[in-house]
């Protein structure tokens, strides 16, 4: 196998702090690795005013990313350019630029589902031409999570002319002027849109930073697994690095406990390994700028597609807030537990209107566990959540479902396994039930949204082709109860026609009951092939 | 395309993509993040939203794609950045399990 790079990121790990300023030690350390490894190409430059002194260094320090993205450039440097670096050393200079040149909060919103690894959002920008241009090969994300000045996006302009030559090619330059729209036009439109100098950026630079150590109230939500909340407790080391315990539970009572480490880039990018009952998971989560929530993705590391949303609020006195209400709804006539999950939750709850408390089951300052029941007459309307003073929560009440949606609508499970080096990339789905509103008309502005609800599910032919190929044989198998679909092994399948992929094109369609009816929802999952280059950001 | 003639089956349900517009519809479901949105065709979905026109079995053209960078952010470009991409599967029908990705593991 040709792995290019073999080992991970060290997200190395150190301490807590309420700046973004590493030890000076550590800063030291990163201008000397820099100084030592990429000065035999880039050059040291004048100090400015702005910089304070601060060494400065041509196209390294007129840029700005994410720590992926520095990642991405580093790793880049390694296997284009030969630059022999070890990992220590490379998290310490990721570390260093993330810390001095990273993005502002509000700069990294727009795109932050890249550095999540959602990959089965649909990206979908206003700029035809930005996503001609930008976003036909790789995510647009990836370009959104940069900062440079013209002079310098004039500079990618050419690095991917030279590096990749089909690019013009590619690009339809056979039917237009590709070259010159990318110089003249694009070049500019670039430094407007994702601009080096920027008040967000000196702003957050000049701000105070969310203080991590304590304890977070958090709550989850995984596809495929439903919801689970807990306490995380984090707890200072050396420099920008934390130790990590969190200690929850699911829905249905399981454990959901581990430990790990953390660190904490540019004052707000907080990346965790945490190894949650013997599997290793990441946490990639954005502190608010107040210091009071930490939201983002927990996925595992082999597996990115398998993750949750976590949604998490600083357990500290003068913070109230609702962060998750689960399970999302109640049919009326029915009784169930429902689990409200914040911090400073003091106070009767309210429910909303047609739904009743029985019975306060278990509560802490971070989560109430009630016993609710909905009355027989209820109507469906989309509640709000109370808990005394503390508003934030939803619940749905509902008299019937209208219609259900699957979530996501159109996404890709990838072939893998099978002796290959690539894991199977799985998909899965969720039912979203929906009211019809006030109108009676499902797929109206005045839809009322339930939520999810339990399905059975399965996959059909998209279309006569797949049909023809017999797809749903070969692409994989759904899981009834789960809506997680395990896509066919990787490879050339000789039972296949031509010897083709396990690939194909599938309906997916979650049949959820309601009463005595049960109604349909569909989406699309294409089951492709491999991807062999996946780097951090897609 | 006016001078072009379809003659195939596939050229043919290309010219009827487009005169149904549906080309463009197909374009918007390609733009999942990371996934090549090109649409001649794409790495992962093909022109008409689906995968019966991506060359298959994908081991059959691999090395055309990666020797002249045609999927450069899905396929190392083997004409650069991993020339030593194959070096340990020359045939990619028989050895593909030999093939390793690029940035594996360092997604922290």
């Amino acid at each position: 196998m040709n792995t290019i790079i073999r080992s991970p990121l060290a997200f190395a790990i150190s301490a807590a702090l309420a700046t973004t300023a590493l030890p000076a030690s550590a800063q030291e350390d990163a201008v000397k690795i820099v100084q030592s490894k990429c000065l035999a190409c880039h050059t040291e430059e004048s100090h400015t005013k702005k910089n304070e002194g601060a060494p400065q260094w041509s196209r390294i320090s007129h840029q700005r990313k994410t720590p992926e993205g520095w990642l991405m450039t580093i790793g880049r440097m390694q296997m284009m350019h030969g630059l022999q670096i070890s990992d220590d050393e490379r998290s310490a200079v990721v570390k260093y630029l993330a810390d001095r040149q990273g993005l502002a909060p509000e700069e990294t919103a727009d795109y932050r589902y890249a550095m999540e690894r959602r990959l089965d959002t649909m990206e979908a920008f206003d700029d035809s031409f930005f996503e001609e241009m930008c976003a036909r090969c790789h995510s647009g994300a990836r370009v959104g999570l940069q900062r440079r000045p013209a002079e310098e996006w004039e500079h990618l302009v050419h690095f991917h002319l030279g590096q990749w030559p089909s690019t013009e090619y590619q690009a339809l330059a056979r039917d237009r002027d590709w070259f010159p729209m990318a110089i003249n036009d694009m070049v500019p439109k670039l430094a407007k849109m994702f601009p080096m100098d920027s008040d967000s950026w000196d702003h957050w630079q000049a701000a105070p930073k969310p203080e991590f150590v304590g304890q977070w109230s958090f709550a989850v939500h995984q596809p495929g697994r439903g919801d689970g909340s807990g306490l995380m407790t984090v707890t200072k080391q050396e420099g920008d690095q934390y130790s990590v315990s969190v200690d929850g539970q699911w829905a249905d009572g399981t454990p959901l406990k581990g430990s790990g480490s953390a660190i904490v880039y540019t004052g707000f990018e907080w990346r965790a390994e945490i190894d949650l009952g013997g599997v290793i998971t990441r946490q990639v989560l954005a502190a608010s700028k107040d210091g009071m929530n930490l939201r983002g993705r927990v996925f595992e590391a082999a597996h990115d597609e398998r993750g949750m949303e976590f949604t998490a609020a600083k357990a500290t006195t003068g913070n109230s807030q609702i962060i998750a209400v689960y399970p999302q709804n109640l049919k009326a006539g029915e009784s169930t537990e429902v689990t409200i999950v914040g911090a400073g939750l003091k106070g009767r709850v309210s429910m909303g209107n047609g739904v009743s408390i029985e019975k306060v089951l278990k509560r802490s300052y971070n989560s109430v566990t009630v016993l609710t029941k909905a009355d027989a007459d209820a109507t469906t309307s989309a509640n709000a959540v109370t808990v005394g003073g503390v508003n934030g929560g939803q619940f749905a009440v509902y008299k019937k479902v209208d219609s259900v949606k699957v979530q996501p609508a159109f996404t890709i499970a990838r072939v893998g396994g099978n002796g290959g080096s690539t894991p199977k990339v799985q998909a899965r789905f969720e039912a979203e039930a929906w009211g019809a509103g006030p109108d009676g008309q499902s797929g109206t502005d005045d839809d009322i949204r339930i939520g999810y609800l339990p399905a059975n599910w399965h996959v059909e032919p998209f279309d006569e082709a797949a049909k023809a190929d017999n797809d749903v044989h070969f692409a994989g198998r759904m899981d009834a109860a789960s809506g997680v679909f395990t896509p066919g092994n990787a490879g050339p399948n000789p039972e296949r026609r031509m010897s083709t992929n396990n690939a194909g094109n599938l309906k997916v369609v979650a049949s959820v009951k309601d009463g005595d009816q049960t109604l349909q929802g569909d989406g699309q999952l294409i089951v492709t092939v491999q991807r062999w280059n996946d780097a951090p950001l897609p | 395309m006016k001078h072009l003639k379809a003659i195939n089956n596939k050229a043919q349900l290309l010219d009827k993509a487009v005169a149904e517009d549906q080309v463009e519809e197909v374009v918007a479901m390609q733009s999942l993040a990371g996934c090549a949105a090109t649409t001649d065709p794409g790495w992962e979905i093909d022109a008409f939203g689906s995968v019966t026109s991506l060359c298959q079995p994908m081991e059959s053209d691999l090395y055309g794609c990666a020797d002249p960078c045609w999927w450069p952010a899905q396929v190392p470009d083997m004409m650069n950045t991993h020339t030593n991409w194959n070096e340990n599967a020359q045939d990619s029908g028989e050895s593909w399990r030999n093939l390793g990705t690029v940035f594996p593991s360092d997604k922290k």
